[in-house]
């Protein structure tokens, strides 16, 4: 019988947890979490601030959940130390425990930007947990107007919940575009315009340099030397993978801890997978964090089976996300800007600005590397397979954005052959 | 347990399979009033066509179903017994991350109900509905078939 320690409850970590179980009834599993709260989908905490999803929905896993599994699962432990040559973990309230194989899935943390004065005053918070989205809702009743630091995905999902409960929301943006980390200057755009359109107030261009309050917040600071009123203030200025655990150990880490093909760091019996997991990333070519939930899964899920005796390769993720706001569904895949426009990329685009439709197909050497999608997802996942498959689209290019391209252009060209078209 | 298969050569993309599907899913299931309805019943099921052949196009219930691990709101599990996978529309949020990645793109998200629509092999029926609307019997619905690699 051995012994899984897993620290981290999220995505992960509960995908481990099931993969370790499918193979392994007996053996004794650990789970290890920071936070006080069993399992719970990270990314609806902005539909429950929204008001759009209650508490009871938001469990991952009904509560149940841990002793039908035989899991021993202990909140509220922070654990800051791997120790390899020993197999144990050391916690901050100094408990230990020791492994046979272990995973590390702890996530990653909001980024603070210690250049804003005042960015640790109360009244800011990020936008990870659900303690943070709870936290929130208590101050909205004296709540009048929010500011976000950034229009990445979580600034604005935040600005979005805040918005549904009747907050004034400004989003100030250092870069020029709105999610300049998944789509391109002109699918930015449309989200930006539909944003607007529904009362967000966005500020491209500029950067907060003070939050200014003595007790409560009263406003923030612009570089231009503006001031935006603002009692509220939450920072979407992107993550960093918690890797402080493993800081000084003979681990190797780079931005997160470095993962080969079986999710495995250089030591044998320790695994990594979700947001901390620096992995091989299809479309890049090269070692890359993709710190999203369904990626979080499928890495915790294999991550687990090896842990368990299996000798599962993982081919690598992609970056790539799904979002939808107001009624505008937004889909990026891959690669979404061209850097380099002298190396042989080729595009295929549609564009209806008055629609609110854009779509945009990157090429490489007749090989799928990127996707944007605005106002129209239709056969992302086929795109999406093209890409990971590294399909040749000779055979099917010109109608790659056609009205009836679908899964029968691509199908004799795919991996997994199935036999349903007889 | 039974599966659609579909016998290509008799598919003549007439569509009747998807309006069968949508009638079914509506509120009323009749024709004339589905079409009142206020959120228009979609088919879970397209016919595509690939050279001059046509392919009814509907969620496969993979048994390692992509979309039930991408799903961030636990809305999706897969019943082992049924050999389905199960939609709980109270936990559907729409973030379309089932659609992403479905790799038969096999999932439709309807934006009007904020709800992904997929077969659900017309579960409270004897058969699916587009198997009796199939006017050439191209839709078969039988017991399901080892895949031979």
């Amino acid at each position: 019988m051995k012994q899984f320690v897993i620290i981290g409850n999220s995505a992960a970590g509960i995908a481990a947890v099931e993969a370790i179980r499918q193979k392994d009834k007996a053996s004794k599993i650990m789970v290890v979490s920071d936070e006080d709260y069993p399992s719970y989908c990270r990314c609806v905490i902005s539909y429950y601030l929204a008001g759009e999803v209650k508490e009871d929905k938001i469990l991952y896993r009904p509560e149940s959940f841990y002793k039908e599994n035989n899991i021993e699962l202990l909140l509220n432990k922070k654990v800051i130390r791997v120790d390899p040559k020993k197999n144990r973990i050391i916690c901050e309230d100094k408990s230990q425990f020791s492994y046979d194989a272990l995973l590390i899935a702890t996530g990653a943390s909001p980024k603070f930007p210690e250049n804003i004065q005042g960015i640790k005053k109360r009244g800011v918070f990020g936008f990870r947990t659900i303690k943070d989205a709870k936290d929130i809702e208590g101050l909205l009743p004296v709540t009048k107007t929010v500011c976000i630091l950034g229009g990445g995905l979580i600034g604005l999902k935040a600005g979005y919940a805040l918005k549904k409960r009747n907050v004034e929301v400004k989003v100030v943006i250092k870069s020029k575009q709105v999610l300049s980390q998944m789509l391109d200057f002109e699918g930015a755009s449309l989200v930006q315009q539909r944003l607007e359109a529904n009362g967000i107030e966005i500020i491209l261009g500029q950067d907060v340099t003070e939050v200014i309050g003595n007790g409560d917040i009263k406003a923030v600071k612009l570089d231009s030397g503006k001031v935006l009123a603002s009692s509220l203030v939450v920072v979407g200025k992107g993550v960093e993978p918690n890797i402080g655990l493993v800081k000084d150990t003979e681990i190797k880490i780079n931005e997160g801890i470095i993962a080969n093909n079986l999710l495995q760091t250089n030591i044998p019996n320790i695994y990594t997978a979700g947001d901390v997991c620096e992995g091989f990333d299809l479309t890049l070519g090269k070692l890359s964090i993709n710190a999203l939930w369904p990626i979080a899964v499928e890495q915790g899920k294999i991550a687990g089976q090896n842990m368990a005796g299996d000798n599962i390769n993982y081919d690598g993720s992609l970056g790539m996300n799904s979002l939808e706001f107001f009624g505008l569904p937004v889909i990026s895949l891959g690669i979404y800007k061209v850097k380099d426009e002298g190396a042989s990329f080729e595009e295929v685009k549609v564009c209806d600005t008055k629609a609110g439709l854009y779509k945009r197909l990157i090429i490489k050497n007749n090989i799928l590397v990127g996707a944007i999608l605005v106002g129209d997802i239709k056969n992302s996942g086929i795109f999406l397979r093209l890409i990971r498959e590294r399909i040749n689209l000779s055979p099917f290019k010109e109608r790659l954005l056609h009205e009836n391209f679908g899964y029968p252009d691509i199908m004799d060209f795919v991996k997994d052959k199935e036999k349903i078209y007889v | 347990m039974k599966q659609l298969y579909y016998e290509v050569k008799k598919c003549l993309g007439c569509k009747s399979c998807e309006i069968a599907c949508a009638i079914a899913h509506s509120l009323t299931g009749e024709l004339f009033k589905a079409l009142k309805e206020e959120a228009l019943s979609l088919p879970r099921k397209k016919v595509s066509s690939s050279g001059d052949k046509n392919y009814p196009v509907s969620c496969r219930h993979c048994k390692d179903p992509k979309c039930v691990e991408a799903c961030m709101a636990a809305a999706l599990v897969y019943d082992k017994e049924k050999g389905m996978v199960l939609h709980d529309e109270s936990r559907c949020v729409g973030c379309w991350m089932c659609v992403m990645v479905c790799p038969y793109s096999a999932i439709r998200p309807n934006i009007k109900t904020k709800i992904p629509i997929r077969c659900d092999k017309c579960k409270d029926k004897d058969e699916p509905s587009c198997v009796k609307a199939c006017p050439t019997g191209a839709i078969i619905w039988q017991e399901e078939v080892e895949v031979i690699k």
